[in-house]
């Protein structure tokens, strides 16, 4: 993936398309809109495949492509370029005997089989160890990324039997460094949450007491000792402060205890139950069946006491999350371990998953890309000829220019630093975990099947790089939250981001799936617009000068819309929208054909129906 | 439902896209499978046109009023003239949208088409809804019918049956919360 450009699907040829030509008259009647050789380099991989474009999803396929049995090898060679030729990175597509869906890993291998919904790294047929040899070569200048080298994350043995306890050893021993920091994996004091009520940590007090007073001190305890400094009644200003000031103990005193000991949480049956308030206690119980997501939280002000925070999202809206601050270190992980192996329908003294280190985000990396991007450096030329302009002809008035270009590389460069720098990319049967943050060190799992949409967004100027963002929908993320969490990898070389997709959702490769371009009949500003469908996910491209590709898994669709607006009906065309729960992420392909339209429609409510039925309930993935 | 098998004549490029869309574009709006539309109560038309005609009244005599009192009979007839204008417009429009409203309960969705500058079809798979309800302004118990609006996660879903006869609304509604719980997904 060296070349942005060579993975485009194969370029549109230009209207008239000799590529739409009548049928072969000798052909029978069987809906074969794609003549043979508009596709050909792909064999018998449709762009919707079985049957026709866009069959019901797994209909027997009595469509006799070009080539019925195996792929021959290089069955994608025009759509993957760069570094890892088609032959080398997807092996298994190729070896793969000819399945009713072609090209596409068939739902039968469990893309969303529960258990082992996300496989151990060197497990998963689609990457064997050494599918991307690009990582120091091609684009990046070499030692760009000296931590990623080949050996780095050697495979783990095989898929994990992650099973209940009882037996010797659920996990088998894990290969390989010890990846958390040593910080990180001090062995967790024996507490379980399952039995008994539990409190936070005895540090909220004293923590929630200094905030208040710091807010007592900032609105008035320094004022009055300015005045007491300065003004002409010391005594008065003096007296005024100590009384302010013992009332503002009390109350931070109050205040520490009472968010100390008023609120309580047990774990009970497959509820977690929250209670707050020590007068008039608020009962609040959530189904573990329905977390979509648990972060842990560790704020600069609490690293003194080492506490972090837990929230734990579930699905339902702005307020819906639960927050526990603060708890200890060891005790907040016990106690996610023991909530996602619960979630997952394990018994909760089931020790912590295991994990597979997955990418790690180096710095020069974050801040090189970072500063790689158009806007930023627009926004740096124009700060710096705000300087020059300052300076040469001591014109104050330029300050106007150069004070907001400022702070807007700020936020556009620094911010995202300090908040995604050390980030890194575990996956675990409990899902994919995220640690990112250098003042506050936040720590995310997102379980298997949480992630309903993923976005692929490759910036202008990082293309020539091969760098993308991925960023996702989870449902349990609403308002503010989504905007900080909504990001699985703030950068990373294109290869790795689709590598990440397949884990999230099992058995996709991106690249493989082929797009088909938007109707000529639409006016389309960037070419490599497209859409295309697997048995899994739907994928939309667009997007100019920054460019997204737009995956949602079928199981996870909400609904499917057409839209036409009367530009689009005078050129006879519709947008299809695949919608997801509120996010990042709005998957819709604009400029199909009116019929072409309703086919994606009927096609994608089908996949999804059977999605959703062979894929089952995701709530209980360990089950 | 399977394309058209029309000899695409060479001359005429559309019939060439509609091979390769799979579906005729003038069925791209239909049902499909033989199936026919549902449509909405007439009386749609009447209540959207009659509260529209509220509203031009209110506007129009405020507007006409205070154009008597600023630039006198003139201003008072433009105001006037431009409210009936938008009125026969509001009645075009109640009209129109009232006959692109159609829906259709199918095997395992329901599907819903309505719109009259912007066209749409919705496609909304019973497992996928969370809550169905019944909704009927003032206008609309006067007529005697309501709203059925379906909510999934999606925010971006916005499908809802307007002016069903009160019964049949209720109906839809059962039915709906029905299959809806038959094939619950979850998220």
């Amino acid at each position: 993936m060296s070349d942005a450009p060579e993975d485009e699907p194969p370029p549109r040829p230009d209207p008239p398309r000799p590529t739409f030509a009548p049928p072969d008259p000798g052909q029978p009647p069987a809906p074969r809109p794609y003549p043979p050789g508009h596709y050909a380099p792909q064999g018998g991989s449709h762009p919707y495949p079985p049957q026709g474009p866009y069959p019901p999803p797994r209909g027997p396929g009595p469509h006799p492509p070009q080539g019925a049995g195996p792929h021959p090898p290089g069955a994608y060679p025009p759509q993957t370029g760069g570094p890892h030729t088609p032959q080398a990175a997807y092996p298994p597509q190729n070896a793969e005997p000819h399945s009713p869906q072609g090209a596409f890993p068939s739902q039968g291998a469990g893309p969303h089989s529960p258990r082992g919904a996300f496989p151990s790294q060197g497990a998963g047929p689609q990457y064997p160890q050494g599918a991307y040899p690009a990582q120091g070569a091609g684009p990046y200048p070499s030692g760009a990324y000296p931590p990623q080298g080949a050996g780095q994350y050697p495979p783990q043995g095989g898929p994990r039997p992650y099973s209940p306890p009882g037996g010797p050893g659920p996990y088998p021993p894990q290969v390989g460094h010890p990846y958390p920091p040593a910080s990180y994996s001090a062995p967790p004091r024996p507490i379980h949450f399952s039995e008994g009520t539990h409190r936070l940590h005895w540090a909220t007090a004293p923590l929630r007491a200094f905030v208040v007073l710091v807010i007592y001190f900032v609105l008035l305890g320094l004022p009055l000792l300015f005045a007491a400094v300065t003004g002409d009644d010391t005594a008065q200003a003096l007296t005024l402060f100590a009384i302010t000031g013992a009332a503002a103990l009390v109350t931070a005193a109050g205040a520490g205890l009472w968010g100390w000991r008023a609120v309580r949480f047990r774990v009970e049956g497959d509820d977690l139950v929250v209670v707050t308030g020590l007068v008039r206690a608020r009962t609040r119980s959530i189904p573990l069946s329905r977390v979509q997501a648990i972060d842990l939280v560790r704020p600069l002000m609490t690293r003194v006491f080492g506490l972090t925070e837990v929230r734990v999202e579930v699905a339902g809206g702005e307020r819906s999350e639960i927050l526990l601050r603060y708890l200890g270190r060891n005790p907040a992980q016990q106690l996610r371990a023991e909530l996602l192996a619960r979630a997952a329908g394990l018994p909760g003294q089931t020790p912590e998953a295991p994990e597979t280190p997955f990418w790690r985000l180096g710095f020069g990396t974050l801040l090189g890309s970072l500063l790689m991007r158009v806007p930023v450096i627009a926004t740096f030329l124009l700060f710096l000829g705000s300087l020059m302009f300052l300076l040469v002809f001591a014109e104050l008035a330029m300050l106007a220019v150069a004070v907001p270009a400022l702070l807007a590389m700020i936020r556009t460069v620094v911010v995202p630093v300090v908040m995604y720098g050390g980030f890194t990319v575990a996956l675990s049967p409990d899902g994919v975990r995220l640690r990112y943050g250098v003042l506050e060190t936040r720590m995310q799992t997102v379980p298997p099947g949480r992630v309903q949409a993923v976005a692929l967004v490759e910036p202008l100027a990082w293309r020539p790089l091969s760098l993308a963002r991925l960023e996702v929908t989870v449902a349990g993320y609403a308002g503010e939250r989504q905007a900080l969490s909504s990001v699985l990898l703030p950068v990373a070389p294109r290869a790795v981001c689709v590598r990440l997709i397949g884990e999230i959702f099992p058995g996709t490769v991106l690249d493989a799936i082929p797009l088909v371009p938007p109707s000529p009949k639409s006016v389309a500003a960037d070419r490599p617009e497209g859409a295309g469908t697997d048995d899994t996910v739907f994928v939309a491209r667009r997007g100019f000068p920054s460019r997204r590709t737009d995956v949602i898994a079928h199981a996870r669709a909400q609904s499917v819309r057409m839209t036409v607006n009367p530009l689009q009906r005078m050129l006879g065309v519709a947008t299809v929208h695949i919608d997801a729960p509120p996010g990042p992420v709005r998957v819709k392909a604009a400029g199909r054909d009116l019929g072409e339209a309703r086919a994606i429609v009927e096609s994608v409510a089908q996949r999804a129906l059977a999605a959703r039925r062979t894929g089952g309930d995701t709530a209980r993935w360990a089950r | 439902m399977n394309p058209i098998h029309d000899e695409p004549s060479p001359s005429s490029a559309p019939s060439q896209y509609e091979e390769r869309a799979g579906y005729p574009a003038e069925q791209a709006f239909a049902p499909g499978d033989g199936r026919a539309w549902s449509r909405v109560s007439r009386r749609h038309t009447w209540s959207r046109g009659l509260s529209a005609t509220l509203w031009c009244l209110l506007a129009g005599a405020g507007g006409a009023l205070a154009g008597w009192k600023n630039g006198g009979a003139t201003g008072a007839v433009i105001i006037v003239a431009l409210a009936v204008v938008v009125l026969a417009f509001a009645w075009i429009v109640a009209e129109l949208t009232h006959r692109s409203y159609g829906y259709a309960e199918r095997d395992d969705d329901l599907v819903l088409t309505y719109g009259v500058f912007v066209k749409r079809l919705i496609v909304v798979p019973y497992g996928r809804m969370q809550f169905v309800d019944v909704t009927a302004g003032p206008l609309d118990r006067v007529f005697g019918i309501a709203t059925v609006r379906l909510h999934t996660a999606a925010a971006a879903t916005d499908a809802s049956i307007p002016a069903l006869p009160v019964a049949e609304a209720t109906a839809l509604r059962d039915r709906l919360a029905r299959k809806g719980e038959e094939r619950s997904m979850g998220l």
